[in-house]
């Protein structure tokens, strides 16, 4: 009886225990994706040959991103440039000098939700996490 | 009777090894995020080319524009504010140290080879550039990492074409 009731007593905390570390870990996989993404697309897109960083290229990562688990319609791509030019537009590339900025973001879902357990409110779900970057264009013509 | 006490203790090491675990994670992705800012930051710095002395034909980066096209964008990439104050959702605590912060062009002739034996560095340059070493400290989260300390190296070349 006496264990019987320890058990009951220690249940929530054992789950959480459990559990907990995995979906923080997912959660610190899931920054580093979006960090990664924006590495990429802002080496290739800052890059000599571009200047820009196009529409087709976003559907790109999105596809790439959605390999990875995750949903391509929640993803959040934000755009800009240091000069204020649109940085997305092949017609006129970013010229050198101008630095490329890009923030993507997802929501949070409900990866922290296990925190209830022990009693932490977790971020809302549709409350955002990001990564972001700024480099400088190398374009020039 | 004796479990009872087991359980806690067993808790308090798994919480341990879990802490251990997410605070390397961090400090690697940490590790990667400065790399990239230092990296971002000498190529911005490697673009500043004083129009003047072009004008004359010579190829000579900026002092003060180099400078401050590293500052910003190393800051911006790192999620610091103008005063070099961490924003919400930063890695970081501080701003890095410049340890290094050197440019090469003028009359150097290229390649050249940039050696610092103070900080075990060595590279090869084929074109006027710049170069950064920071020292990031990584602001634990729990105390269970030891310290740790990084001096970045990062290196860009201004190339034609």
């Amino acid at each position: 009886m006496k264990s019987l009731l320890a058990f009951v007593l220690m249940s929530a905390m054992m789950c959480w225990f459990m559990f907990a570390p995995i979906y923080k870990h997912v959660f610190i996989v899931r920054q580093a994706v979006l960090q990664k993404e924006v590495d990429y697309l802002l080496e290739v897109g800052a890059s000599g040959e571009r200047g820009y960083i196009s529409e087709a290229m976003v559907e790109q990562s999105r596809a790439r991103l959605a390999e990875l688990g995750m949903k391509p319609e929640l993803l959040v791509y934000e755009l800009a440039s240091t000069s204020g030019q649109p940085a997305d537009n092949p017609e006129a590339p970013l010229q050198r000098g101008t630095g490329l900025m890009l923030t993507i973001r997802y929501p949070y879902e409900r990866l922290l939700e296990i925190d209830r357990l022990i009693g932490l409110e977790p971020p809302s779900p549709d409350s955002l996490m990001g990564a972001r970057g700024l480099k400088m264009s190398e374009y020039m013509r | 009777m004796y479990k009872l006490l087991l359980i806690p203790l067993m808790m308090v090491v798994w919480m341990l090894l879990h802490v251990l675990q997410l605070d390397e994670e961090m400090a690697i992705q940490t590790l990667f995020h400065s790399k990239h800012a230092v990296n971002r930051a000498a190529h911005a710095a490697a673009q500043q080319l004083d129009s003047q002395e072009l004008a004359g034909g010579r190829i000579v980066i900026d002092r003060q524009e180099a400078t401050e096209a590293a500052t910003d964008y190393m800051r911006y990439n790192l999620g610091l504010n103008e005063a070099g104050e961490p924003l919400p959702g930063s890695l970081l605590s501080a701003e890095p140290e410049i340890v290094v912060f050197d440019i090469i062009d003028g009359d150097t002739s290229f390649p050249y080879r940039y050696r610092s034996e103070a900080h075990q560095f060595e590279v090869t340059l084929q074109g006027p550039g710049v170069v950064i070493i920071a020292l990031f400290r990584y602001p634990r989260a729990f105390t269970v990492l030891e310290p740790i300390e990084w001096k970045v190296k990062g290196v860009a070349e201004l190339l034609p074409g």
